[in-house]
């Protein structure tokens, strides 16, 4: 067996019992037997943290726009393969110790991939790699409208005038973006928009929740 | 002097007035309730202020080794909580009654530490402000502007609408906002990253030899202002805004051979002023990028 190998049954099989063939590699390969090791102890590591926290919903946009942009993953051009996809990406989140094992694991193969291939460039990414991110955000921020707080206070109006500039921005970066697909720069600030947006909103579902 | 008269100036008064005292027609928990509290430390204390409320939190330093909290809370409807463990010191305020209002959510707290403390403030508005301490912060407010004098360490600052103010900083500097401006002024920072979508950015003072400085506004102005003895390489670029070079006579090729690659969707502006040994990198996407000299 291969490292290579051993990488794919990794990715597909996580840590259940390794085959005989993947432990003889692994006796030989000091690489891969510390990189099982690392994600042996992990795993363990998970295991002791405190009860299960449901993430922010910023966080998978943070990290699914991480790995687009990467080009580790590739964007679904049909919105309900999106979802399914976005779905069973979030379901293994659900559990905090299989989150950490997997977030760990996707970026360690993450950091496998990209270390052995030759970056994609721009024009092999998808026309549109942000149409999912864009959804859920709307969805979040349709999630806000029908929470919102009435309130009047100067941190809200802060936040509500502030995620107004965040739109303005994004709608005038999504324009040139669309006349300049491939101009980077802007690309570079339409992905922090989105961040500093999931952000934002987060904050603001938070606040919602707390107070008022 | 009718009985009633007396009566009425000698005795109902003075009841009167008493009963003012005694029952003041301000409610008691719309009354600014004042706390004080002293902990003694030993090494370099770590100070964690969560104010979930709204309020000004300064600190300000003093050579004893004690840390101390003293602060004001606007009613019974916020509550506000200390735990010392070792040389870390927690202040939390909490949310007593869910139906208070905004008035009635205010903290505001008067730190005095150590000169070597390490701090982590949240606040919701109102000011953040820190003289003269050295360590590590962590700085955090929705709307509220930090204004920090003479610190030094990993500085780290997140508004989402407020705005910083940095007079004599070292050491290393983030600030990230939405709409917040960002003024660093006189610094002696080698490692600057500056983030805005909407504020401005001014820099205003030298370049640390081998220091990297980093300042990014989505549509504001970004604006350094050097001095002739500085010694940099200057990269400044912009989707659709405009880079305002005031100082071109300052600013010549790179002199390090380092091929820049100017985007044709961008405008920019490579160079070096002296021999290039901080690096520079300015962007906006819509704003103004201007370089200039001090006098």
């Amino acid at each position: 067996m291969q490292c290579s190998e051993l990488e794919l049954v990794f990715e597909q099989e996580g840590l259940a019992p390794l085959s005989a063939e993947a432990r003889q590699h692994l006796s030989q390969c000091s690489a891969c037997k510390h990189f099982v090791e690392d994600v042996t102890t992990i795993v363990a590591v998970a295991h002791e943290l405190p009860a299960e926290i449901e993430p922010p919903e910023h966080v998978w946009v943070s990290i699914r726009e991480q790995l687009v942009l990467e080009g580790t993953v590739r964007e679904f051009s049909k919105g309900k393969q999106a979802a399914s996809w976005w779905q069973t990406f979030g379901e293994l989140f659900r559990n905090r110790v299989l989150a950490t094992a997997t977030l760990a694991a996707v970026l360690v193969v993450a950091g496998l991939s990209l270390s052995r291939t030759p970056p994609e460039t721009p024009s092999e990414i998808q026309n549109d790699p942000y149409s999912s991110t864009v959804s859920l955000l709307s969805a979040q921020e349709h999630d806000l409208a029908n929470m919102q707080l009435a309130s009047t206070s100067a941190v809200d109006t802060s936040l509500r005038q502030n995620l107004q500039q965040v739109n303005d921005f994004i709608a005038d970066c999504e324009r040139h973006a669309k006349e300049e697909p491939s101009d980077e720069l802007t690309r570079e600030y339409l992905t922090n928009a989105y961040q500093q947006k999931a952000a934002l909103l987060s904050a603001m579902m938070d606040r919602g929740g707390s107070l008022n | 002097m009718k009985l009633s008269t007396v009566v009425t100036g000698k005795i109902i008064l003075p009841v009167i007035g008493a009963s003012f005292l005694l029952f003041p027609s301000i409610p008691a928990e719309a009354a600014a309730q004042r706390l004080e509290k002293h902990f003694s430390v030993k090494g370099r204390p770590v100070v964690i202020i969560h104010n979930i409320g709204n309020g000004r939190i300064e600190v300000k330093s003093w050579k004893n080794a004690e840390v101390v909290v003293a602060g004001t809370k606007a009613s019974d409807k916020i509550a506000v909580d200390t735990e010392q463990a070792g040389d870390r010191i927690d202040v939390t305020s909490s949310i007593v009654d869910a139906t208070a209002k905004p008035s009635e959510m205010e903290a505001n707290f008067q730190l005095t530490v150590p000169e070597e403390t390490e701090l982590q403030l949240t606040t919701q508005t109102g000011l953040i402000y820190v003289e003269q301490v050295t360590g590590d912060m962590t700085l955090e407010s929705v709307a509220g502007d930090v204004h920090l004098k003479e610190v030094s360490g990993y500085i780290i600052v997140s508004t989402t609408g407020g705005s910083l103010v940095c007079t004599q900083c070292a050491g290393k500097l983030e600030f990230n906002s939405i709409s917040g401006n960002a003024q660093v002024l006189q610094p002696a920072l080698d490692n600057v990253k500056l983030r805005t979508m909407t504020g401005n950015i001014l820099f205003d003072g030298d370049f640390v030899h081998t220091g990297l400085y980093s300042m990014r506004s989505g549509k504001g102005l970004v604006e350094v202002r050097f001095s002739g003895n500085d010694s940099f390489d200057l990269n400044a670029q912009t989707a659709t805004g405009t880079v305002d070079n005031e100082a071109s006579e300052y600013l010549k090729p790179d002199s390090h051979g380092m091929k820049h690659m100017a985007s044709k969707f961008s405008k920019s502006l490579f160079g070096t002023v002296g021999t290039g040994f901080a690096k520079v990198e300015l962007s906006t996407y819509s704003g103004t990028i201007r370089i200039l000299k001090r006098d």
